[in-house]
């Protein structure tokens, strides 16, 4: 795997001016530790930006700091120009603007796969039992997973469950996608299907926000990487500059110690582009 | 020693009576300790810490002092200084209910707080309010959770029922020895008064058991 060939990578979407998720600044402690030290980045509508680094390095706790799961001490965090930090501002409607994928799914374990996607439309966007029912199917279909809809989550595969949960995200017809390292607690034979719903989504012009540990995921689907390390930004760029031209030191020991050693990864299956107009393939149920 | 078991057959009818006494104290106590013992639940959860510690001291009060003491203490202490009357019937219930309520807030509590943060965030995150998360995500789960607990401090209620004799609250226990000092026959009446408890509470042990093996919790 020694030939680099050329593998697609998009450019920066959007311009600069308009971001729909800006980070400025942002800075949170816990107690004496700086889980983020002054982020500075922005997301452009319809991007898709993965956020990379090593284990601690604050990857999720910026996640929660955008949605306002989580207070911030310092910086401002902006979500279509609004302060998502500010008092006067409605923090559970800009909630439900942002999806959010985490790492375990955290499906509803008392409720139907149908449920779990339709309680978030029925509950907070007070939609009838019945219109939030069809919207939930619609999306389960669009994930593959139409004929799970009355079973529980115990009984899904770790893969069919991270796909509910998108379709659970999406339920709430968001505005912007965060995913917390959706494949990392994942059989690796049913990363693929998840990575694949997810890239669909991308193709679809959705705007995300990936903390991943997939690079090739990271360097096809990516319009912009951000490095993360001990709290801070320490690189960013498109995937071809970060992943083959690393400007530091810190960013190439990253890479190498998740087995990235520059090479492209276009012979990789992982991610066989999508039939048009289905999710399902490459499902393993 | 002769046995006369005419006693207990003759005095049927009181006993059956105090029998549906115990069971009726025992069903309402619950009725009104579930809910009773969730609102405890919630407030000790208060994000106001003022509601909160009183809250504790409530249920630690109750939890900490006997249950004999409490029912005495309202049945003097009520109507004395407070000048609070009630019949013997509504102040076993109340003793017996708060009781009861303190016990099952402290089971509520730890179902609550037994299910992972993660399911406040999934709720949360799709835009859910706090007392929205609570019903529709962790209560219906803690619920299912304390469900054999509950059914555990149940039992331990219906026998503990028997203490509103001392107040005078016709139940099997007061009735039985009612008839015991009227009658001196000691060991029919005692006997016929066990097996009633038995015949009653087995049942209610073997349901509690049931629901222990059934819901064992699996994560
Ligand atoms: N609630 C919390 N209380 C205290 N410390 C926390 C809390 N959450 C995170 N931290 C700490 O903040 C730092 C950043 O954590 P974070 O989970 O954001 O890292 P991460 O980049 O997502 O790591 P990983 O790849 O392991 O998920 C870590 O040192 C972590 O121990
Ligand atoms: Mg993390």
């Amino acid at each position: 795997m020694s030939i680099r060939t050329e593998t697609p990578t998009r450019p920066r979407i959007g311009s600069d001016a308009a971001p729909i998720l800006s980070f400025d600044n942002v800075c949170k402690r816990y107690g004496s530790l700086d889980a983020l030290a002054g982020v500075t980045f922005q997301v452009n509508r319809g991007e898709v930006v993965c956020l990379i680094g090593p284990s601690g390095s604050g990857k999720s706790t910026l996640l929660r700091c955008a949605n306002a799961l989580e207070s911030i001490d310092s910086g401002r965090v902006l979500m279509d120009g609004r302060d998502v930090h500010d008092r006067r501002t409605d923090a559970r409607n800009l909630r439900r603007r942002m999806g959010m994928v985490f790492q375990n799914f955290e499906l509803f374990p008392h409720l139907t796969v149908l449920r779990n996607v339709a309680v978030g439309p029925t509950t907070v966007l007070r939609m009838p039992a019945a219109g939030a029912a069809a919207r939930a199917m619609e999306l389960l279909r669009k994930v593959g997973l139409g004929d799970k809809a009355a079973q529980y989550p115990a009984a899904l595969s770790g893969g069919q469950q991270q796909r509910v949960a998108i379709a659970r995200a999406l339920a709430m017809q968001p505005d912007v996608m965060l995913f917390d390292e959706p494949t990392s607690a994942l059989d690796p034979e049913t990363i693929g299907e998840v990575l694949s719903v997810m890239k669909r989504l991308a193709d679809e012009g959705m705007t995300m926000v990936v903390v991943t540990h997939e690079m090739d995921f990271a360097k096809r689907v990516g319009n912009w990487i951000v490095v993360f390390d001990h709290g801070k930004v320490v690189e960013q760029g498109p995937p071809r500059q970060v992943f083959e031209e690393p400007t530091i030191q810190r960013t190439r020991d990253f890479l190498s110690h998740l087995g990235w050693h520059g090479e492209s990864l276009a012979a990789s299956d992982l991610l066989v582009p999508a039939p048009s107009g289905s999710y399902e393939h490459r499902t393993s149920d | 020693m002769t046995l006369d078991w005419s006693v207990v057959w003759d005095n049927r009818w009181r006993l059956i009576a105090g029998a549906e006494m115990t069971i009726l104290l025992t069903a309402i106590t619950m009725m009104l300790a579930l809910p009773g013992g969730l609102i405890l639940a919630l407030l000790r959860l208060s994000p106001l810490r003022a509601v909160r510690s009183a809250t504790t001291w409530f249920v630690e009060f109750f939890r900490a002092t006997p249950l004999i003491l409490q029912i005495y203490w309202m049945f003097y202490v009520l109507p004395a200084a407070f000048d609070i009357r009630l019949s013997e019937f509504a102040t076993a219930l109340l003793g017996l209910t708060l009781n009861v309520s303190s016990f099952n807030s402290e089971t509520f509590r730890a179902g609550i707080q037994s299910i992972r943060p993660g399911q406040w965030n999934a709720g949360l995150a799709l835009g859910m309010s706090k007392p929205q998360v609570m019903r529709k995500i962790i209560l219906p789960q803690a619920t299912v959770r304390v469900l054999p607990a509950l059914a555990s401090t149940w039992v331990s209620l219906f026998k503990d029922t028997s203490l509103v004799s001392i107040i005078a609250v016709a139940d099997l226990s007061y009735v039985a020895l009612k008839i015991r000092s009227e009658t001196y026959r000691v060991l029919e009446v005692l006997t016929a008064m066990a097996a009633l408890y038995c015949l009653m509470g087995y049942p209610q042990a073997k349901l509690v058991d049931w629901l222990h093996r059934r819901l064992k919790v699996t994560e």
